[in-house]
């Protein structure tokens, strides 16, 4: 009976119903009777019927042929964003951590069974350096990786792969030992802040180009690691793996650790501080102060702002009005700082496109969601993290003009982020800052995929992804036990079958049906935080 | 039934070529089996093939077999344009239709009776069955008679029996079943319904069991077969009878009842009954092999190729298909021209209707391609909606160059064939998603959508609980605390409760047997022996199952709130628990989690409405027990199938659950929980329950069968203790398990003396008590085992010894209460009192010194040391230790260290 009804986009549907309709006519009521132990009873065949169908058959192709150009009109706009749409789920940041073995590969592939029969097109997979280059330089261990690869294409899904050049707390994955035995006597490779205190998660970009590590610069390293990378997955680069996102500072993201520990869940985050004292780094502001004819603006950060958690009217720095922000040293300050973070970002995606760039695979980038204190002027969250964007300056464009010239697209956290959910004081506004960037990003032809920061929260990812400006990709984050959990699974389950069925979820459903589903995500917590990557 | 006629070719107009003669070629073995880079790089000597049977003209060749027979026509003088060739097999899923016939009829004693099940189709085919009790209420099934049970019998439970179905002969259409009775049993009706082990399948009457009434009057569900033809011979008269339930009267022209032998009695129990015959249609999901073939030649006259593709499915087969221009395999559409029947389908593909053959029961078509194409890629889609695959992916037929293919090939054989992008087959299997949901206004679409979603659904959900629980159990691992806690100072017993082990130092009574509902008073007849039972020496004591049930024994649960039961009332069960805890006993409550007894009927009258304070709706029935239709997921263990399963995978069932465990603490007093047939739901989902109502001791009764090899346990048991080790680690290690393969292993070596196998391989013991000692709650019976029941009793008059082995090994032993008060109190007070002095607990080490034909011996702990069986053994003297005997019985001696 399908051929009957296949056709492609929801708006067609109705119009191969009515074939049905007909041919249901020509058969007579024969072919519905009900059989008693059949599961489909209008699949038993009998001879006659066969016949008949024939003829049916004939009749409907010739009715296909006939819709098929003015479906092909009105199914243009709705259903091709739906089509588009592409859902993909991160792996446990841990499917890897030494090398060669993959961490519970059986619940990895369980669940890589049951994302593929839910129809999630693909995997988002944790690269380390710190597990792939841990012993030495230049001595990479890619089997578990690839072991992880196989088992992802033998699923039939696609791999987004992450490169990621940075550490984690939970689990706990450092950056490599040969990396950290240099930082031991060197710490001015990593960022350091206006205490001296040195972060040790990430390369500080200030030593981009210097050949801190033995010899080479960590943009020599990064490349070589990629070269590496390259050619172990060749095979997979442009079939299964069709994304691969460059790490580019603390947790992947292009920004400055401007947070050095995650704000507790609940409370109020503090504005962050500037990163600029490693040596290097001050070099660079020292040189950058001098050609701007202010040599002593060059001999530190700004001294009227906040300690971490604080808020930002603790001192004068971030002041709605009159801020030093808002003077011409503040000027200076953050174009630096933020010129700094932007040259960072350009150097590695560079790279990395001119790597990728004949493969058809797409490079990503991650701009991380700095949504506290979006209300005040100064936005001094974003400030701090590298992104001079005020309520009078537009701090994404530059972001974003980088990213369109390196052909690359751009990954948004915070998806799942609702302004509603933010603690009153906060002045945060997640939902504001997304569609500022997106606008941004819009503006200059980047494309951006989301990802969420927690679990749950999916009627608002919902939302973003099926919103009058759909987003292309999201990566949810991130399978683990949580995942999987009787609490969170199901949700998840309705959510993505919600959104390769939006019509049933509005019309079809029974209506207590629809509410069970609600109560389901209304219960799931949205202050619980997943491991990101 | 592949049967291959090739001159249909020569009825195509669009043929280009002209065939002078017909080749017959039968694929050989190796064309057979699916395509593999092997076989493509033979491919020349298929060409052999074609050479050796030269000019050979035959017409039509028929083979019956569905596994030969590939005949194509080629005009031999141009062998050497066949670029290419392959059978494909393929597989897919036909209905076949066939009868199940029920026939009721008299055996030639005249006085027996016999029902006849047979089914006409291929399987093995299973019948699982039951029989109602006259007076019976509700739709439960009852375990039959003993004597009914035809031969090979398997008892499933305490309310059916699996009956396989045989083939009286070789030459018979139908496997049957014979079931022989006697009319004067108090059965009221059989059930069954008929289940194929083949494909897990089942079969039922108008989605119910069968019911074949054995009495007239029985109020017809539906789902009665053999109607109740009978109704005709009652007596006007006996109208006034008809609450009194055996005194129909049958007539004496075909009733069996004119056994002189019979007492009048046993006259009036006979009914009426009279044989009919019927039969049902039903229908199997078979796989049936079929053959796709495929030739590709070059046309000489237009140097196009023409590619053959064939096939022996039945029905409208439409071939989706494209051409690719380099390896990987891309779908693109090629121009035309196009064979007849094509359509252009959503730019993708091209779909044509393969054109039946004028002979034989194929189909095929001819396509005209380029010269410069690199690969045709096609998949099949069939009448009923299925599309048909290579092997998962998209037929593939190479096109390129004849001689440039081989290596080609190779090499995309080792780089591109995993790859191979599924993208096309994956977008259709999208499409009919989405199809599925827009057709959902269709009303006789719409249930069979949704039943294949929720069998999608159901699968991703299994999955899933798979994949949590593994990543669960590796973040908290449970710690085997047998290392720690050997390092700590013996003297000075470490008590560390935790739900799984209690103290450590437990011993278990189990406060009840099979009988014990009979009194209507057991909570004040037990609360008499409260001190007794303390002053054996037992720490823990565990009470029958407290709630409504339809069953007096407790075990089918009604209204889980009303805890007035035939044991006692509520009011009587808190004062027992008081009186038990003034003797320093804790209380196991028996909770029946599993399944529960329905208050009413749903629309269709199926028993899955639930009343009292926990109404809950079919919704928190698992969908996969045939019997009560339940509208809830899959469910994550075993089904019971006497009641309504309980989906635990349901947020609110959880809950309810979770809040009567706690009402059951706070309001009875209850310190743990004896959970019944944890086989039937996942082990998280109790972690879930035992975090949420903290009990002080929690066991678990996950009982499924040892191994037999021809009747004869065998030595390992490695595989069944592994699945209590799941279960309980699935738990988190929050409960303990009993421990049913030391059980089983202490029936075989005593019965057998076979004491050797009470050692395993690693000359450890060899139940779960080996494995992980401080959750394995060792018993040697209970009210299921033994009692009045005897579903597996333990060896007659070996019981001492087995509680010698289990009262003196790690683990938490539990004694059964009709041992208790038997004969053997003295010795098991004995054994429970050397076990408290020396301090055995359920992390001791066991040291076995002696397992062999007919004596086993163990140290525990270097304090105790035992053995049982006839042989001889003393332990060693003149050791650091002194041991004296401290209990000797009939084939056991304990002794320990003075």
């Amino acid at each position: 009976m399908e051929v009957l009804v296949m056709c492609s986009s929801q708006a067609k549907i109705c119009k191969t119903e009515l074939g049905c309709r007909d041919l249901r006519s020509c058969f007579g009521k024969t072919n519905y009777k009900n059989e008693t132990f059949s599961r489909k009873p209008n699949s038993v065949s009998f001879d006659k019927q066969i016949s008949r169908l024939r003829k049916a058959g004939l009749r409907f192709t010739v009715k296909a042929v006939h819709f098929e150009p003015i479906l092909e009109a009105k199914s243009s706009t709705g259903s091709k964003s739906l089509d588009r749409l592409r859902l993909f789920v991160g792996l446990p940041l841990d499917a890897v951590s030494d090398g060669n073995t993959v961490n519970q590969a059986r619940a990895i592939a369980a669940g890589l069974k049951a994302l593929k029969l839910l129809g999630v097109e693909g995997v988002e997979l944790p690269v380390w350096w710190g597990v792939v280059e841990n012993e030495e330089m230049g001595k990479y261990e890619w089997s578990g990786y690839l072991a992880v690869a196989e088992m992802v294409q033998k699923a039939g899904l696609k791999l987004h792969i992450s490169l990621c050049f940075h550490a984690s707390g939970q689990p706990k994955i450092a950056l490599p030992k040969w990396v950290m035995k240099i930082g031991e006597s060197q710490l001015s490779i990593f960022f350091t802040d206006r205490l001296g205190q040195p972060y040790r998660e990430c390369l500080s970009l200030a030593v981009d180009d210097l050949a801190v590590l033995d010899g080479k610069t960590p943009i020599q390293v990064y490349r070589d690691f990629c070269e590496s990378f390259k050619s172990s997955f060749s095979a997979f680069i442009g079939s299964t793996i069709t994304g691969i996102s460059m790490g580019l500072g603390p947790n992947g993201e292009l920004r400055y650790p401007s947070h050095h520990k995650p704000a507790k869940s609940g409370t109020i985050t503090g504005v962050g501080e500037f990163q600029c004292y490693d040596t290097n780094m001050l070099n660079l502001l020292k040189h950058n102060a001098e050609a701007n004819g202010n040599p002593l603006w060059g001999l530190g950060g700004p001294h009227d702002v906040p300690t971490y958690y604080q808020s930002p009217n603790l001192s004068t720095f971030f002041n709605d009005h009159s801020g030093s922000w808002e003077s011409p040293y503040g000027d200076f300050f953050l174009s630096w700082y933020s010129s700094e973070l932007v040259s960072h970002g350009n150097r590695l995606l560079s790279l990395t496109s001119s790597f990728f760039g004949d493969f058809e695979v797409n490079v990503y980038g991650k701009v991380p969601l700095m949504h506290s204190w979006y209300k005040t002027r100064a936005h001094p969250s974003e400030l701090t993290a590298g992104f001079y964007n005020t309520a009078s300056r537009n701090g994404y464009e530059a972001v974003a003009e980088m990213f369109a010239r390196n052909s690359c697209k751009i990954i948004l956290p915070g998806m799942d982020l609702s302004d509603k959910h933010q603690p009153h004081d906060s002045l945060s506004s997640p939902e504001s800052l997304l569609a500022q960037i997106r606008t941004t990003c819009n503006k200059h032809g980047v494309e951006i995929a989301g990802q969420n920061l927690a679990s749950g929260g999916l009627e608002q990812i919902k939302k973003n992804m099926l919103g009058e400006n759909p987003i292309e990709l999201f990566t949810y984050q991130r399978m683990g036990a949580r995942f999987f959990s009787p609490e969170h699974f199901p949700s998840f389950t309705e959510f993505v079958r919600s959104l390769n069925q939006p019509e049933l979820q509005r019309d079809d459903l029974p209506p207590e049906e629809v509410e069970a589903t609600e109560s389901v995500q209304m219960s799931s917590d949205p202050n619980i935080h997943l491991q990101t990557a | 039934m592949a049967a291959v006629t090739v001159d249909s070719l020569l009825q195509n107009p669009t043929l280009l070529f002209r065939p002078k003669s017909k080749v017959l070629l039968k694929p050989s073995r190796s064309l057979d089996c699916s395509r593999n880079r092997k076989l493509l790089l033979s491919r020349s000597s298929c060409f052999c093939g074609f050479k050796i049977k030269p000019r050979q003209t035959s017409l039509v060749v028929r083979a019956s077999s569905s596994e030969t027979a590939v005949i194509d026509n080629f005009d031999t003088s141009s062998t050497d344009d066949v670029l290419y060739k392959e059978t494909f097999p393929v597989n897919r899923i036909e209905k076949v239709e066939g009868k199940i016939f029920i026939r009721l009829d008299q055996s030639k004693n005249q006085q027996d009776w016999q029902l006849t099940v047979g089914c006409s189709l291929p399987g093995k085919w299973i019948l699982h069955w039951g029989v109602s009790y006259i007076g019976d209420s509700g739709s439960e099934w009852d375990q039959p008679p003993k004597n009914m049970r035809p031969p090979g019998s398997i008892p499933i439970r305490d309310y059916a029996i699996d009956t396989p179905l045989n083939k009286p002969s070789k030459g018979e259409m139908f496997h049957e079943v014979k079931i022989d009775f006697n009319p004067s049993n108090e059965i009221a009706a059989i059930h069954f319904v008929l289940k194929d082990e083949e494909t897990g399948a089942w079969y039922q009457h108008r989605g119910r069991d069968f019911k074949v009434p054995l009495v007239d009057y029985l109020e017809d569900d539906g789902n009665t077969v053999g109607a109740k033809r009978g109704f005709g011979v009652w007596s006007g008269a006996l109208h006034q009878f008809s609450n009194v339930l055996l005194k129909a009267e049958a007539s004496p022209a075909d009733s069996p009842n004119n056994n002189n032998n019979e007492s009048k009695d046993s006259k009036n129990k006979n009914r009426h009954l009279e044989g009919f015959y019927e039969e049902l249609s039903i229908v199997k999901e078979v796989s049936v092999g079929n053959l796709v073939s495929v030739a590709v030649r070059k046309s000489l006259e237009t140097s196009k190729l023409v590619l053959h593709l064939e096939t022996d499915v039945p029905g409208n087969v439409v071939v989706h298909w494209g051409i690719c221009r380099d390896d990987a395999k891309r779908w693109e559409i090629p121009a035309a021209p196009y064979p007849p029947e094509t359509t252009l389908f959503k730019n993708k593909a091209l779909r044509t209707l393969l054109q039946p053959k004028a002979t034989g029961n194929r189909s095929g078509a001819l396509f005209t391609l380029d010269e410069e194409v690199f690969g045709f890629l096609f998949v099949l889609k069939l009448d009923d909606n299925t599309w048909l695959k290579f092997e998962e992916n998209d037929f593939y037929v190479p096109l390129s160059g004849a001689s440039s293919v081989l290596g080609q090939h190779g090499q995309s054989e080792s780089t591109s064939e995993e790859i191979s992008s599924n993208s096309y087959t994956d977008g259709i299997i999208n499409e009919i998603r989405n199809l599925v949901s827009g057709l959902s206004s269709e009303k006789s679409q719409k249930t069979q959508t949704k039943e294949a979603q929720e069998s999608i659904l159901q699968e991703i959900e299994q999955l899933a609980a798979e994949a949590y629980s593994i990543f669960r159990s590796s973040i908290a691992t449970f710690p085997e605390e047998d290392v720690a806690e050997t390092d700590t100072d013996s003297t000075k017993p470490t008590v560390k409760i935790s739900s799984g082990t209690g103290s450590g130092f437990e011993i278990l009574c189990q406060g009840f047997n099979w009988e014990s509902h009979k009194s209507g008073r057991w909570y004040m007849e037990l609360q008499e022996k409260a001190s007794e039972i303390s002053s054996l020496g037992f720490t823990v004591i565990w009470l029958p199952p407290p709630t409504e049930s339809v069953s007096p024994e407790g075990y089918m649960p009604k209204d889980l709130y009303n805890l007035n039961s035939r044991y006692g009332t509520i009011d009587e069960l808190k004062e027992l628990v008081k009186s038990l805890h003034k003797v320093g006993l804790k209380v196991l409550g028996d909770v029946v989690l599993n399944h529960r007894c329905a208050h009413s009927k749903n629309q269709n009258g199926i028993w899955n409405i639930f009343g009292g304070r926990l109404n809950w709706d079919d919704r928190a029935v698992v969908a996969d027990d045939p019997h009560f239709q339940g509208r809830g997921n899959k469910s994550s263990g075993d089904n019971f199938h006497a009641a309504p399963n309980i989906d635990h995978s349901q947020e609110f069932v959880r809950k309810d659950l979770k809040e009567w465990l706690g009402w059951l603490r706070e309001e009875i007093g209850y310190d743990g929980w004896r959970l019944d047939f944890v086989r039937g739901f996942w082990g998280g989902y109790v972690k879930d329950y035992l975090d949420a109502s903290e009990p002080y001791f929690a066991v678990g009764e996950y009982w499924d069968s040892l191994s037999y090899t021809y009747g004869e346990m065998d030595h390992n048991q490695d595989a069944h203790r592994q699945r209590i080790i799941d279960w309980i680690n699935a738990t988190n290690g929050t409960a303990g398990a009993f421990d049913v393969t030391t059980k089983g292993i202490l029936h075989s070596a005593l019965e057998r003396c076979e004491y050797w196998r009470l050692s395993d391989q690693k000359g450890k013991p060899p139940g779960v008590v080996g494995w992980w000692p401080s959750r394995a709650v060792t018993f040697i019976e209970n009210h299921d085992t033994g009692s009045t029941q005897g579903h597996w009793r333990f060896p007659g008059g070996k019981e001492m010894q087995g509680y010698a082995y289990i009262l003196t090994h790690p683990g938490t032993p539990a004694v059964f209460y009709d041992h208790i008060f038997s004969n053997y109190r003295s010795e098991i007070a004995a054994l429970i009192s050397i076990r408290n002095r020396n301090q055995i607990h359920c992390r001791s080490m066991v040291k076995i010194v002696k397992a062999e034909r007919d004596v086993y011996a163990a140290i525990v702990d270097e304090k105790v040391a035992m053995k049982i069986g006839p042989g001889y053994y003393e332990p060693p003297s003149g050791g650091p230790q002194r041991w004296s005997v401290a209990l000797e019985g009939k084939d056991y001696k304990v002794w320990e260290t003075s």
